[in-house]
């Protein structure tokens, strides 16, 4: 479904690459984890996905097609295919629930009885029923991102980039937000989601990306967020990845995936 | 539904930017009146060429009391003297050139004057004394007004020659003037008004980013996301330009065809009907200005 080959992201000339020769490939209907600390090229990694920004070098394949090849006007149809989340919800604030989810499906032009059909729809599969004539300042957080949620998957796109979407939350709302975009992904939508937020990549046991300063050092299925199995040669820079000890986040990984 | 979309989009965005399209409309009305008013004066002109060229006569002036010029030395023209500058306009030196010629005495010159002035108070003043005898000559080729004069002014009786052409040539070289004036302010107008229109519509796309942003994330258009900020800035030129349309007209109607043309019922002024053709050419203008404008400026702050 994404594919990158050996994908190089340079922003300043003078800096590191934020990208470095990335191979990766993530299938149809895989949920995954995009860990690593802040700065490490995880929202690069999304951008180009979405065509947001070119890779420098290498190639971005989504479903199959070459992104650098689609002409600008062909970008929305490959956006239509993608929903997105962000940290900080981005709600259209003077728009209440409904209008905001409303708002994805007017702009392709979806017809009136098509949007009164499918946003309450959408809406009580992120758990917002009656609650669609809400404005965003009357919602929780966590309820907000439901909002975004539903905003991103209302077009039922293909694949679903979250940018640290559980970045806002506290643990207990960030589950029900987990809760969520498995139960999207169980549906069929690939689901990428970065984040450094280990109790919730522990808890959830998917597939992990780790990336660190532009480079995949880790590519694991059912993956705890720091290592259990340090390849040799590469602990320390895990270690230094995590930004943690390692012992100290495996034992709490351990005790999270035991509850 | 898209449509209605896009309209309501365009709504929101006039109201949200009030001030600034109300700034726009003002600035495109008096750029494009300015656009206008050139175009009437030259439609004047043609209208007042096309009137007065085949009626504009060469005229002889002949000596009365107290005339100062060097053919008058004698006094008052004689009837002697009248006589032979008669013969001479029939000589065929002369008659080669001239179509037909009258003569007009004191009092019919008078009478003249009199209906030309009707609701002037000069009128009273004047006495058919005062006002000198001619020879009102009708040119084949208004173009060789030259050969008459050398040929009569200095004749005896003859005060001065007069081609009529030449006080209308000045007349219109004032007026082509003025409507130089007014293009020029216009032009200035113009740019005046380009750079408010590609200001609004930068205020506006970036007061409008967060909808914007969110648009292109689910795959909007281009058309969708632009045509809005474009549209926005073409109707408040239009309306700029509707109403630039509505001045020159009242102004043609009211200004021209009730006041001016009492004043001056000699003079044919343009109808307010013939300022309807400069309607269209104003609308298009003030659309393709705005059009631009608008194009140039989203693709620098517009990205999709
Ligand atoms: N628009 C940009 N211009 C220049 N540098 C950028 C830009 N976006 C990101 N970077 C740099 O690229 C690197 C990776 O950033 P990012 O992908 O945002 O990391 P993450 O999302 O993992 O925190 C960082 O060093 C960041 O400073
Ligand atoms: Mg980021």
């Amino acid at each position: 479904m994404i594919r990158f080959e050996n994908v190089t992201k340079v922003y300043d000339q003078k800096a590191r690459p934020a990208l470095d020769s990335v191979n990766l490939e993530i299938d149809r209907g895989e949920f995954t984890f995009l860990v690593g600390a802040s700065g490490s090229g995880k929202s690069t990694f999304l951008r180009l996905v979405l065509k947001e920004d070119r890779a420098t070098s290498g190639a971005v394949y989504v479903a199959g097609q070459n992104v650098a090849k689609i002409s600008s006007w062909r970008v929305p149809r490959l956006r239509r295919g993608i929903g997105v989340v962000f940290q900080d919800f981005r709600l259209l604030p003077q728009k209440n629930v409904f209008a905001n989810v409303a708002f994805a499906m007017q702009v392709i032009g979806k017809s009136r009885s098509v949007i009164r059909d499918t946003v309450p729809e959408v809406l009580k599969t992120v758990g917002l029923e009656g609650k669609e004539h809400r404005m965003p300042h009357e919602l929780s957080g966590g309820e907000q991102q439901r909002v975004a949620i539903a905003r991103a998957v209302v077009n039922r796109p293909g694949i679903l980039l979250a940018d640290e979407p559980t970045g806002n939350l506290d643990p207990t709302t960030s589950m029900g937000i987990m809760g969520i975009l498995d139960k999207i992904n169980q549906n069929g939508t690939t689901v990428v989601m970065a984040t450094h937020d280990d109790d919730i990549v522990n808890e959830m046991r998917k597939r992990v990306v780790e990336l660190k300063n532009g480079i995949v050092i880790r590519d694991e299925a059912k993956a705890l967020y720091t290592s259990m199995i340090p390849v040799v040669g590469q602990s320390r820079r895990l270690k230094d990845a995590s930004g943690r000890e390692n012992p100290d986040a495996e034992l709490r990984g351990e005790g999270e995936g035991q509850r | 539904m898209r449509l209605a979309f896009i309209l309501g989009e365009i709504g929101s965005g006039l109201r949200r930017n009030l001030s600034m399209v109300v700034s726009v409309i003002l600035v495109t009305f008096v750029s494009l009146t300015f656009v206008g008013a050139a175009g009437m004066l030259q439609m004047q002109i043609n209208q007042m060429k096309g009137y007065w060229y085949d009626k504009v006569q060469v005229a002889i002036f002949l000596c009365s009391e107290g005339s100062t010029a060097a053919g008058c030395a004698s006094g008052p023209v004689t009837a002697e003297q009248q006589g032979s500058l008669n013969a001479l306009l029939e000589s065929p030196a002369v008659s080669q050139y001239v179509n037909d010629f009258q003569f007009e005495s004191k009092d019919e010159a008078y009478k003249h004057f009199k209906d030309q002035f009707s609701n002037s108070p000069i009128v009273d003043s004047v006495t058919p004394d005062q006002l000198p005898a001619s020879f009102r000559i009708n040119m084949k080729d208004p173009e060789k007004y030259q050969i008459i004069s050398e040929t009569f002014s200095s004749q005896p009786g003859v005060e001065t020659v007069i081609d009529q052409r030449q006080l209308l040539e000045r007349l219109f070289s004032v007026m082509n003037g003025a409507s130089l004036v007014a293009v020029s302010i216009a032009g200035v107008m113009i740019v005046c008004a380009i750079l408010l229109i590609a200001t609004t519509i930068r205020l506006s796309a970036f007061s409008r980013r967060r909808e914007t942003g969110i648009m292109r994330l689910v795959g909007a258009s281009k058309t969708v996301i632009q045509l809005p900020f474009i549209l926005e800035g073409v109707i408040a030129a239009v309306i700029g330009a509707a109403l630039a349309s509505a001045t020159l007209w009242a102004v043609a109607h009211f200004f021209l065809g009730e006041f001016m043309s009492q004043q001056y019922p000699d003079t044919a002024f343009i109808s307010s009907g013939q300022t309807l053709i400069l309607i269209p050419a104003l609308l298009i203008l003030g659309a393709s200005l705005a059009g631009i404008s608008s194009l140039l400026t989203l693709r620098r702050y517009l990205r999709v």
